[in-house]
């Protein structure tokens, strides 16, 4: 992440010199939001590609495809449940 | 990335600060996902959870920060 103007005085007219610090926090934003979601879907795919294709075929058989999305629905309820048992603790 | 290169603005800043601790908690919570889900989920997904993957789950995280304040008190102990 570099490369961004230096200064946030604001110039009409093209668009890529110097954004305005508006656009400048939705562009960060975004990427790290992109961020964010790419580096999930990665580990999901890690995971349940270890879980649900245990012996690659040549083709995705069908119990294949629905473990595949049932184990992504319970990698995100598992996301969940950790990060409610971290920030909300009635123990 | 310092401060005084990027932006004076305090939104800047403030967004920053933000995000950056956002990023550290999606951290905690991704690397203790992973590692909880690797230890409670043994078969494979089922359309729900029992009862008891989900409890292994919540204990997972629970313990993991009694763990890190037990290790944080045994470091402090050393010196």
């Amino acid at each position: 992440m570099n490369g961004y103007g230096s200064s946030s005085s604001s110039s009409s007219g093209s668009s890529s010199s110097q954004p305005n610090p508006e656009v400048l926090m939705d562009q960060l934003k975004n990427q790290l939001a992109q961020a964010y979601a790419e580096e999930f879907l990665e580990t999901v795919r890690g995971k349940c590609f270890e879980k649900c294709i245990s012996k690659p075929g040549s083709s995705l058989s069908g119990s294949e495809s629905s473990c595949v999305s049932r184990c992504v629905e319970r990698y995100i309820e598992a996301t969940g449940i950790i990060s409610k048992a971290l920030f909300s603790q009635q123990r | 990335m310092d401060s005084s290169s990027f932006g004076s603005s305090p939104e800047l800043q403030n967004l920053l600060e933000q995000e950056k601790q956002r990023a550290m908690v999606n951290e905690m919570v991704a690397k203790l996902t992973s590692s909880c889900w690797d230890k409670c989920i043994t078969g494979t997904p089922g359309s729900k959870f029992s009862n008891s993957e989900q409890t292994c789950l919540s204990n997972c995280a629970q313990r993991y920060l009694d763990m890190s304040m037990l290790i944080m008190k045994r470091f402090q102990s050393m010196q």
